[in-house]
């Protein structure tokens, strides 16, 4: 559950990070966690918006923004919330950042911290 | 008979969710069963994340904020 039960006064931020098995998925979901437990958001289950679980996607409607970070130009995150019919997204694609899509490879702090400078840009303009 | 559920702590947004949905199905001439849903168990169940949140019918309808008497009948209809 999200930290302020009951809607505080802060908008309702809910994080998506890229669910491969590449570095790129390493260091979105890195960057996502770090994110959330500097207080700007909330990671959420993408994989619950991909099954369809109905109260997972009434959420992400629901909420003021959802961030999505994608991996690679695959853009599976987006995707998954173009047919789930929600449209109040923003998103940033790791590769984008200048992070090479690798297997085998652990993602990096330098990696992490571009993609939470970018979140922290396209959140601040919301 | 419909079935209305407020998931919620019960704090002051949750019961005002109560109200407006009572209210809206009173509009509606719909006689339903309102129930609030205070376990945390229960509420993460739905697949909310935030709360107060509407459940007509086990549908979730709204999530994290106290949609207006107006808005329900529209849920409602």
């Amino acid at each position: 559950m999200a930290s302020e039960c009951c809607g505080g006064a802060k908008k309702t931020v809910l994080l998506y990070a890229c669910s491969g098995g590449a570095n790129v998925a390493e260091a979105s979901d890195l960057a996502a966690r770090q994110l959330m437990f500097s207080g700007c958001g909330t990671m959420f289950c993408l994989a619950g918006l991909g099954a369809g679980i109905q109260g997972m996607i009434q959420t992400a409607k629901d909420a003021d923004v959802n961030l999505v970070i994608d991996g690679c130009p695959m853009d599976c995150a987006k995707k998954v919330f173009e047919k789930a019919g929600i449209t109040n997204y923003r998103y940033i694609r790791v590769t984008d950042l200048g992070v090479e899509k690798t297997k085998g490879v652990r993602a990096t702090a330098e990696q992490v911290d571009k993609i939470v400078a970018k979140a922290k840009e396209v959140l601040a303009a919301v | 008979m419909p079935l209305i559920q407020i998931l919620g702590a019960g704090c002051p947004k949750c019961k005002k969710l109560a109200e407006n949905a009572e209210a809206a199905a009173k509009a509606l001439g719909v006689d339903c069963h309102i129930e609030k849903v205070t376990d945390i168990h229960k509420i993460m169940a739905f697949g909310v994340m935030l709360t107060p949140a509407l459940v007509v019918d086990g549908q979730v309808k709204a999530v994290g904020k106290v949609p207006d008497v107006e808005a329900i009948k529209e849920m409602l209809r």
